[in-house]
């Protein structure tokens, strides 16, 4: 009989292994979060987007500080591998995220990929992003009787109140 | 003596019951024989019309519609309906197609195709479901009209005057009736309102369907022989249609008019309620009484709280501005005068 556990329990470990190493696992997670700064939304594993959601909000937040801010350029430069996005980070993501204080990514599931792997897929976008929502909103037809009916009944009483006002 | 007095004043009672009687045994075969008229009427020209195609010729119907397109069917040439069409395809289409649009034009489903055409077949639920909608309402209108001819007593004539058109955003539909100058001082009580729901909630159960008919106007006024205000009706809609044609209705034994094509059958409404009869004042025809009253459809139904809402906007009076006044819009309830354009 077995007197071991195979070590599977994590004992308290949040990080998970990605890559070759600690080092490779974050050159991986910095070209994802470029990727995330130009696209604004990114199609990865669910892995790989969970730990990347991580560094998207630091970022913004140290982004948030402003670009005369040492250490915020610092970091803006490590993470970002194309210089060409610091000055949409400060200036484009920054501003956009002002009023909110945290939650600036949203996190879906996708089907699982095609290939062999069939790995879990996810898409994880910054919020406010150009394109058309993950989760569409259907509107009710306008027009259906019940609707027409409502619509009747919400203008008459907006007649009632503004004669009786 | 005294019961002598007694017995004369029973039996002069009992005469005088007596000569009621007769007078309400004479009125009463009067109804029911206007019915039975205007049915045998009704059925011997739809006889007529089926025996217009004695042998079977066959005509291409192509459907259009979600999932439907280019469809072909082959259809026989004054029999078959779109809801034999519908039959074709599937138990959904049947239970919930409510209107035909041939080649552009509004068809009841149970009206038989005359040429090769293209049919969509019309639901609730559609995209832009108005037409079907004003159908309904017509249809609702008709029904309300079935259930007060036939829910008074036969000592009481009741007058159908013609049911107006009304949106669907004025919240309820009327029917336009005058009735017996007996009952010129009687208000309606809920419970009399009630019983004409549940009149008309017996109708829609039995689920009939309503049988088009297009007629001469001669046809028309032969079946409406006993009504004067029907036969002015008539040639007011004959005088309206392009082609001088009137089309009649059929449901159950009742026989009416209409302005407009009807739903297919009475099962498609769920909810209904007759909410107000209110009095409009003296009219050609004695006191003119609109009665109003609200209904979904089987697929639309309403929450409880919601169709409180709606019906108790349905108790106030629609008032309806005809197309050749442009009246300016008043009282909040009055429907905005359709722009002509």
């Amino acid at each position: 009989m077995r007197l071991t556990l195979r070590a599977l329990i994590s004992h308290g470990r949040v990080a998970r292994k990605m890559g070759l190493g600690p080092e490779s696992r974050i050159n991986m997670l910095r070209n994802l979060l470029t990727g995330l700064v130009r696209h604004e939304r990114i199609e990865t594993t669910t892995a790989r987007a969970d730990e990347v959601r991580f560094y998207a909000e630091k970022l913004v937040d140290y982004a948030k500080r402003g670009d005369t801010d040492e250490k915020a350029m610092k970091m803006a430069s490590f993470w970002l591998t194309e210089k060409d996005l610091v000055p949409k980070l400060f200036n484009v993501l920054a501003p956009r995220f002002e009023t909110h204080s945290k939650g600036y990514t949203r996190m879906a599931r996708l089907p699982n990929r095609e290939n062999l792997d069939r790995a879990k897929m996810a898409v994880l976008e910054y919020k406010g992003n150009p394109f058309p929502p993950l989760y569409p909103v259907k509107k009710d037809n306008e027009l259906t009787l019940i609707n027409q009916l409502l619509r009747g009944y919400r203008e008459d009483r907006a007649q009632q109140l503004a004669t009786k006002a | 003596m005294a019961t002598r007095s007694a017995c004369r004043a029973l039996e002069r009672r009992f005469a005088s019951a007596a000569a009621a009687a007769a007078a309400a045994a004479a009125a009463r075969p009067l109804v029911a024989e206007v019915r039975s008229q205007r049915n045998a009427v009704f059925s011997r020209e739809q006889a007529r019309q089926r025996a217009l195609y004695p042998r079977i010729e066959k005509i291409e119907v192509s459907m259009q519609g979600p999932g439907l397109d280019g469809t072909l069917l082959v259809m026989n040439r004054g029999m078959s309906t779109p809801l034999s069409c519908a039959r074709h395809l599937t138990e959904y289409h049947v239970n919930n197609s409510v209107l035909a649009l041939v080649d552009g034009e509004p068809w009841p489903l149970h009206q038989p195709l005359t040429d090769s055409c293209s049919m969509t077949l019309l639901t609730f639920k559609d995209s832009d479901p108005t037409l079907a909608n004003q159908a309904y309402w017509r249809s609702c209108a008709a029904l309300l009209g079935q259930v007060l001819q036939t829910a008074f007593k036969d000592d009481y004539t009741v007058e159908l005057l013609s049911t107006p058109e009304v949106p669907v955003t004025s919240g309820a539909f009327c029917c336009d009736v005058a009735l017996d100058p007996q009952l010129d001082s009687w208000t309606p009580s809920e419970e009399s309102l009630r019983s004409l729901t549940k009149g008309a909630q017996q109708l829609i159960h039995k689920d009939l369907p309503w049988e088009p008919l297009e007629v001469a106007p001669s046809v028309a006024l032969e079946v409406f022989s006993h009504s004067r205000c029907k036969q002015e009706e008539v040639e007011e809609k004959a005088a309206q249609h392009p082609k001088g044609r009137v089309t009649l209705y059929r449901c159950g034994d009742h026989v009416l008019l209409s302005a407009g094509p009807l739903v297919a059958r009475t099962g498609l409404c769920s909810q209904y309620e007759v909410t107000a009869l209110h009095s409009l004042g003296q009219g050609p025809w004695g006191l003119h009484r609109r009665a109003q009253g609200l209904s979904l459809p089987l697929q639309l139904q309403a929450h409880h709280t919601v169709w409180r809402k709606l019906r108790q906007r349905a108790e106030k009076l629609v008032e309806v501005s005809r197309l050749e006044e442009a009246a300016p819009p008043s009282p909040p309830d009055s429907t905005p005068p359709p722009t002509s354009q």
